[in-house]
């Protein structure tokens, strides 16, 4: 049995037609082909697979699709473009913040969730915030940095605008 | 040794060469390719920990729709370990298995769904054999026999002075030992393998950590030319040496074969955790002597690790003798040892994150008896450059050529350099050592149920081990003045494209932006060893750093030519330019030269620069170094041990980049304070099959587990044979965490622990539970 399910993904309308239990990280990667979407423990784990829904930080793994259907949902291949970077992924080239980078779209996307909650987080509420993220390769000093480096930047672009 | 500020890219702390890849999550793992018409492939695993097959049949399976063949151990009667590569021993796919999880067969289907099917309709029967599972229980040859050679691998053995003499010399003599729990490698990605057989020739995707090694393993188990199999490694996600050789691309590569499609077979989480490898489970039991002015007298130690299923080592390293062979006498002993466990490897700090941790522990009892300060201690007893080292007396060293090796490189068997007193001093004073120790076994501060103190702790590991596998680069240089490195070390995420090409780019006098590294495809990489044993900034940085040169030389010589007689010592280049010190008047654009006709070809000039000064073996000199500090906050109520400061310090030689240098240090700082205090894979006991194959079972250390601001600090010194003094950098900082935490812990609330040291252990060790 597959039902239809309509999508609407980094401002695309999608519709696909799938088993009712298939999970919106499935949906995201394996038939969108978004493999910025990143499974790795598929039990909420791991923070890999996340992805922002209507502004939330979500675990992509443990959302049905068709929970997601209708709201808007932000994957890292929407945020910035390689020319023109987000200036939370430009924080974090320029913090070195991953090495492998395997876990990096889920701390870009929980990071805006956060700063867009709290403009100016200290690096302990940082670190507590981006707790339901393993990077194994232990870059964390470097992921906070570039989340405070992000801040001040968007702090900025806000006093600009 | 040039001074550092005089390079214009090297020490450069620029953004990792993919960094816009890894931002955007552009960058494709190896789970991620997809090639035309492409199938899907799962494997099926034993149920049993020791059993042989004695029937199996899959006519049921093969008969389900959209299955399109099967591999079995009759599919590769003579496939051995041994033939393909030297870490593993026993058929890779046999009639035997060896532990839960050991791989059965595969199948390849339309989708995974129908393979997974398929997998239920596989009937084997097996005949239960006696299982073995503990490392000291194995060793015994009554034991069930886990290989047919028999489960105890022969003691390596490194012995120098005399043992007695030193026990009568000493003033005090402690006896301990101490359990290691094993550690997973826990990848946060996973791994797959894609294999497209044209023909008689096979090309592979996978992520490995040494594609060079792969190709030959592929090529060897298969009886193929290695000019037949091309592998173009992918991106992996934090490997730490679990993706380098593996049953799961000799397995796919059969696959593909037999049924003549391209095959696809990804491992889900519990697959990587549970059925690759892990970090042996190690035991040691040893004595130290040390005198009343603290020096130490000898070191008497015995090793047990177990191999797993597979595994073949016969030792897990002796980088531990050299950082305290200093002493006069001492005599180190490692079995290993096979069990009906997953096979277990080399992970990253192999060795002296276990061994070196019990070594320092044996100082700190030591200094507990003298009562010395542990920092003073290991000032006083640390290896010092043009020591001897130990381990790497014997044979090998016997038959090299030592004369003919060039002037002002180091003397083999003897330490080249260090810079461990630099870094113990300056972490001391960053960290505030001296105000924070208190006394052995006094914690700084108590609040309540909690307990704080300090600890310092030191590791080693070697620049690389050769293995008997050399390092190579290519540097090609582009019509426009562009340049390609081409040097396999595959892309574990490290940094390592980006500090490869700032050597390269600083030798060839170029922009690093204007130099591309492949890193990944045999076709296109000269054979090198890859990136394993800390290898890649010292030895393959050696191998880019020489081909790199080479290049410029042959510019050198090209632009002497167009210029029409300059000779080339008169000429130098920088930033792309070539130039003459003495005429201001010459100026050659890169992208000039590569684009002037040669006279007597009518064709442009061919720069291709290669790596062609063989490497000394950097395991008879080449070590680096890290001296960490933590201070500890243990809660006697709940067991829980907090991590409240950090500071890592680290002699890496030149630092090539000091932002990837920093990950590397605190990321083998949080790896190794993650073993030290969470991270066990917890075995069944009947079967030994792993109950937490995943991150909701297995712990790993998160941002708030951590200092959020460690320092990091970097020793002053230049290799003498490095690129540009530069030595490697992974692995030593995943080693001294274990020894600082557990001095900590010790001084906190007076006992030593096991490791991981849990909230259940501290409690067991108070009494408490």
């Amino acid at each position: 049995m597959t039902i239809e399910v309509s999508l609407r993904v980094n401002g695309l309308d999608h519709t696909v037609e799938i088993p009712p239990h298939e999970t919106l990280g499935q949906v995201l990667n394996g038939r969108l082909g978004l493999n910025g979407v990143r499974l790795s423990c598929e039990e909420g784990e791991c923070g890999a697979c996340t992805v922002l829904v209507d502004g939330e930080a979500i675990n992509s793994c443990l959302m049905l699709a068709v929970q997601a259907g209708n709201r808007d949902i932000l994957t890292i291949e929407g945020l910035g473009t390689p020319e023109n970077l987000h200036p939370i992924q430009q924080a974090f080239v320029d913090e070195h913040g991953f090495q492998c980078s395997f876990c990096t779209p889920g701390f870009v996307l929980s990071s805006k969730a956060l700063l867009e909650e709290t403009p100016h987080p200290e690096a302990a509420e940082i670190a507590a915030e981006l707790s339901g993220h393993i990077c194994r390769c232990g870059t964390y000093p470097n992921i906070i940095r570039a989340v405070q480096r992000a801040a001040e930047e968007l702090a900025e672009e806000a006093t600009n605008e | 040794m040039s001074d550092q500020q005089d390079f214009t890219i090297v020490g450069k702390a620029i953004p990792l060469k993919d960094a816009t890849d890894k931002v955007t999550g552009r960058l494709k793992f190896s789970g991620d390719i997809r090639v035309p018409d492409m199938v899907h492939g799962k494997i099926l695993h034993s149920p049993h920990p020791h059993a042989r097959i004695t029937v199996i049949d899959i006519r049921r399976a093969e008969s389900l729709p959209g299955v399109l063949g099967i591999v079995t151990h009759q599919d590769a009667p003579a496939w051995e370990w041994e033939n393909c590569w030297h870490n593993y021993g026993g058929r890779i796919l046999d009639d035997k298995v060896r532990f839960v999880g050991d791989e059965v067969a595969a199948v390849a289907a339309e989708s995974v769904e129908i393979a997974e099917a398929a997998l239920e309709l596989i009937d084997v029967e097996y005949e239960i054999l006696e299982p073995t599972f503990d490392p000291i229980e194995a060793l015994d040859p009554d034991a069930p026999q886990v290989r047919a050679e028999g489960n105890a691998r022969p003691p390596t053995e490194v012995v120098w002075g005399d043992i007695d003499e030193g026990a009568e010399m000493s003033d005090v003599i402690v006896e301990s030992s101490m359990a290691f729990d094993s550690q997973a490698y826990a990848p946060i990605g996973r791994n797959a393998c894609t294999a497209q057989w044209d023909g008689d020739r096979v090309t592979v995707w996978t992520c490995t950590q040494t594609p060079s090694e792969m190709r030959d393993a592929i090529a060897r188990g298969l009886g193929v030319p290695v000019s037949n199999v091309r592998v173009i490694s992918q991106p992996c996600g934090s490997s730490f040496g679990l993706w380098w050789i593996g049953s799961l691309q000799l397995i796919t590569v059969l696959l593909a074969r037999k049924i003549g499609k391209a095959v696809q077979i990804s491992l889900d989480q519990e697959e990587c955790f549970a059925t690759v490898k892990r970090r042996h489970l190690e035991r040691s039991t040893g004595r130290l002597g040390a005198k009343r002015d603290g020096s130490v007298t000898f070191i008497d130690l015995e090793h047990v690790h177990d191999n797993g299923g597979y595994g073949l080592k016969p030792d897990v390293g002796f980088l531990t003798v050299d950082l305290w062979g200093a002493g006069p006498n001492g005599r180190f002993i490692d079995r290993g040892v096979s069990t009906n466990l997953v096979t277990a490897g080399c992970m990253r700090g192999v060795g002296d994150v276990t061994m070196g941790a019990f070594v320092e522990r044996l100082l700190d009892m030591a200094a507990v008896e003298i009562d010395m300060d542990p920092l003073e201690f290991r000032l006083k007893n640390h290896i010092r450059a043009g020591d001897p080292l130990r381990a790497m007396e014997g044979e090998t060293l016997d038959q090299m050529d030592h004369a003919s090796l060039p002037d002002g490189w180091p003397e083999l068997g003897k330490l080249d350099g260090e810079a461990l007193s630099d870094c113990l001093i300056r972490g001391a004073e960053a960290f505030g050592w001296n105000e924070k120790w208190t006394d052995w076994g006094k914690p700084s501060a108590v609040d309540g149920p909690k307990r704080r103190a300090v600890g310092v702790a030191t590791g080693v590991h070697s620049c690389g081990t050769e293995d008997e596998y050399p390092v190579s680069a290519l540097v090609r240089v582009h019509s426009d003045g562009s340049a390609t490195l081409h040097c396999s070390m595959g892309r574990q995420g490290q940094g390592s494209e980006t500090t490869q090409a700032q050597i390269a780019a600083e030798a060839l006098c170029i922009s690093v932006d204007r130099l591309r590294v492949e890193a990944g495809d045999t076709d296109a990489c000269p054979p090198s060893h890859g990136a394993i044993a800390s290898n890649t900034s010292y030895r393959t940085g050696f191998a880019t750093w020489d081909a790199a040169l080479d290049a410029k030389q042959q510019i050198l010589d090209t632009a002497a030519m167009q210029l029409g007689g300059s000779a080339p010592d008169d000429l130098d280049m920088r930033d792309g330019v070539v130039f003459s010190p003495s005429d201001p008047t010459v100026s050659l654009t890169l992208e000039e030269i590569m684009s002037t006709y040669r006279p007597d070809s009518m064709t442009p000039p061919m720069i291709l620069g290669r790596t062609s000064t063989p490497m000394p073996p950097s395991m008879m000199y080449a070590r680096y170094f890290a001296a960490h500090f933590v201070e500890v906050e243990v809660d006697v109520d709940t067991g829980e041990i907090q991590l409240l400061d950090y500071v890592a310090t680290q002699d890496s030689g030149t630092v090539l980049n000091a932002k990837v240098l920093e990950n590397q240090v605190i990321g083998g700082a949080i790896l190794g304070a993650g073993f030290a205090l969470t991270e066990r894979l917890a075995f069944e006991p009947d079967t030994g099959k792993i109950l937490n194959p995943g991150f909701l079972d297995y712990k790993v250390m998160r941002a708030p587990d951590f200092p959020i601001d460690p320092g990091v600090l970097f020793g002053d010194s230049h290799d003498p044979v490095g690129a540009f003094g530069a030595k490697s950098g992974g692995e030593a900082p995943t080693t001294a965490p274990i020894p600082a935490i557990s001095q900590a812990v010790y001084n906190a609330i007076g006992v030593w622990l096991d490791i991981p040291m849990t909230p259940e252990r501290v409690l067991e060790a108070l009494g408490k539970i």
